[in-house]
């Protein structure tokens, strides 16, 4: 979930959570209804909240437990829960010391350890990444990619970093000033709207794009010098290289275009202004 | 990566019941502050007072049988105790007394040291129970939990519920045991088998508006000193109100005694919380010979309790708010 600051992508989280009071509205969570039985639908959801939260006084381990416990597991098989997440979660022996000691990544890593230990099938991260060096990021994201693909999870993922997304993302959702402005998957949304390629030559330029041209296609230099071939039937890519051929041009780089994430979030939030 | 590391595993197993959630509430937050020293050495002293009435206890009971023991009784009770009348009777019929002597004693360690006790634990560790989870935003991690504002405010009195009875309930049980064991013979029991259950019900009296109004207080800031303040100043300007309402007609009347002077003491009770608690303690251990009625004070508490729970109630839900 995708959104510029202040789009309302925690307030949904939190409304889905009957964290914030719901004035209309009605839907399904995990079968549920909500908001009728957000009591059971927190009970199913693990969710890593983005503000800075912590229960002073306790230790790593304790607050993991304390959460797995309020969670329904007991006592015992609580702790012994709590010790294999903080291991899966990489805090190590940090886990023995006071959360409130904790830099911001260890507290990330903390809260993704709560929002785990009790095994809910659907994971609600708010930010995850914030506040955590480059390569703390990138376990992260791999661990958050190990919950998806090898145990199933399903993982709604608010950020506002657009290479998470692209790490990590299957569906896309992006809010703007409150509403959902693009709902697709990734593979849907890096389609460009027509058949597209970015070529790169070396030589006969001009008659190149003249054969491309009377071909039937658009073509638009970028740039970097590259050239972005659009049309019907472009992406058989054997017309462009009889077209290469034919002029006696070298292709030095063919690549079927893809929208950039990046492009698409900036239309759909000035789309929204303009609104 | 560490050898013992499994990776993630699912779990699988049976969860406890939602009701029995708030129970690890009180549990963590009796945990964080029994690490406090200070808390231990305040738990220690409070039991000491205890010596007091069970020597009185273990004197009338001696007193009943022992001409020695019971002169001392008689001057006890003509003098610091205030009560000329169970003298008399005291020479005439102890046992007839044994019932009042024993709950008078009792009440007095519940109205006095245990009462400041209460009022000094709880200013300890209240404030550290709400005004901690604003300020962290804890609030944010129990309720994105199935548990609920009540059972969440049930889970966080608990853990003054609990250091209170162990200040007041336990106490109060103990010393009713001592009594009896320190007493001639077992029959003792028969005389006063009602005592105990008066402890529970002055100790639920004393331990829930009490609760509720130093949550109440907790819920009010995230700067706990502020809460811890404004506990310790409604006890003490409400005595301190208190004195100097009731007093004021002795005022330039010399050094008689109130009941001389026919002060009276019960008009403005209500202004203060001790002495609200005490007019509500001193009937439920059938000792109040007043002539107000217990009925307001025992409303101001059922109020104090109801208002302050839904006080914090509120403060809960605002916080979950946008």
């Amino acid at each position: 979930m995708l959104g510029p600051n202040g789009s309302g992508k925690s307030t949904l989280i939190k409304s889905l959570l009957g964290l914030v009071r719901n004035h209309q509205g009605a839907g399904t969570v995990l079968g549920l209804q909500w908001p009728r039985e957000v009591r059971e639908i927190r009970d199913r959801v693990g969710y890593l909240p983005e503000d800075d939260c912590y229960i002073a006084g306790l230790t790593g381990i304790e607050a993991v437990a304390f959460m797995a416990n309020l969670s329904g597991l007991p006592k015992t098989e609580g702790l012994r829960r709590a010790h294999e997440i903080t291991d899966f979660c990489d805090i190590g022996e940090e886990k023995y010391r006071s959360v409130e000691a904790y830099s911001t990544g260890m507290r990330q890593k903390l809260k993704f350890a709560q929002a785990l230990v009790h095994d809910p099938p659907f994971l609600i991260l708010d930010e995850p990444t914030t506040g955590l060096d480059p390569d703390q990021r990138d376990a992260m994201l791999r661990r958050i990619r190990t919950l998806a693909r090898e145990h199933g999870k399903s993982i709604l993922l608010s950020t506002h970093i657009l290479p998470d997304v692209k790490a990590v993302c299957d569906q896309v959702v992006i809010l703007a000033r409150g509403k959902v402005r693009v709902y697709d998957s990734m593979e849907n949304l890096s389609k460009p709207a027509e058949p597209t390629l970015n070529v790169m030559i070396y030589g006969q330029k001009k008659a190149f794009l003249s054969g491309l041209d009377k071909a039937g296609y658009t073509v638009t230099a970028k740039p970097d010098g590259t050239l972005k071939i659009t049309g019907t039937g472009v992406d058989q890519v054997s017309s462009v290289w009889d077209i290469a051929a034919a002029t006696k041009t070298s292709i030095r780089r063919l690549v079927p275009a893809q929208n950039s994430l990046e492009e698409i979030f900036f239309q759909a939030v000035s789309a929204s202004e303009h609104s | 990566m560490p050898v013992h590391d499994l990776g993630y595993r699912k779990w699988v197993g049976r969860r406890n019941h939602r009701l029995i959630r708030p129970l690890f509430i009180a549990r963590s937050g009796i945990t964080l502050i029994w690490r406090r020293r200070m808390l231990k050495l305040l738990l220690m002293v409070a039991w000491l007072p205890i010596a007091i009435p069970a020597i009185g206890i273990f004197c009338f009971e001696q007193g009943v049988t022992d001409v020695t023991y019971r002169r001392i009784i008689i001057r006890t009770l003509q003098g610091p105790m205030e009560r000329p009348d169970l003298a008399t009777q005291m020479l005439q019929d102890p046992v007839s007394i044994r019932h009042e002597v024993w709950s008078t004693l009792i009440l007095g360690f519940f109205r006095v040291p245990q009462l400041y006790s209460m009022v000094l634990l709880i200013g300890l560790i209240a404030p550290l129970l709400i005004s901690y989870d604003l300020r962290s935003k804890a609030y944010l991690q129990y309720f994105s939990r199935p548990l609920s504002p009540n059972e969440y405010i049930i889970g966080k009195s608990a853990v003054i519920w609990f250091f209170l009875g162990m200040i007041t309930t336990l106490p109060g049980l103990t010393l009713y045991l001592l009594g009896v064991l320190l007493s001639p013979e077992i029959s003792v029991v028969g005389m006063t088998w009602d005592i105990p259950l008066r402890i529970l019900v002055a100790s639920v009296a004393l331990i829930v508006p009490t609760t509720a109004l130093a949550i109440s207080y907790s819920a009010c800031t995230v700067e706990n000193r502020y809460a811890s303040f404004a506990w310790f100043a409604t006890w003490i300007m409400g005595s301190v109100a208190y004195q100097i309402l009731t007093n004021a007609p002795r005022v330039g009347r010399g050094r008689r005694n109130r009941i001389d002077m026919d002060v009276d003491t019960e008009r403005w009770l209500l202004v203060s919380p001790h002495h609200t608690l005490g007019k509500v303690e001193t009937w439920i251990f059938g000792l109040d010979a007043g002539e107000a009625s217990v009925w307001p004070a025992i409303l101001i508490l059922l109020a104090i309790t109801i208002i302050g729970t839904l006080f914090v109630r509120s403060r809960l839900i605002a916080r979950l708010s946008v």
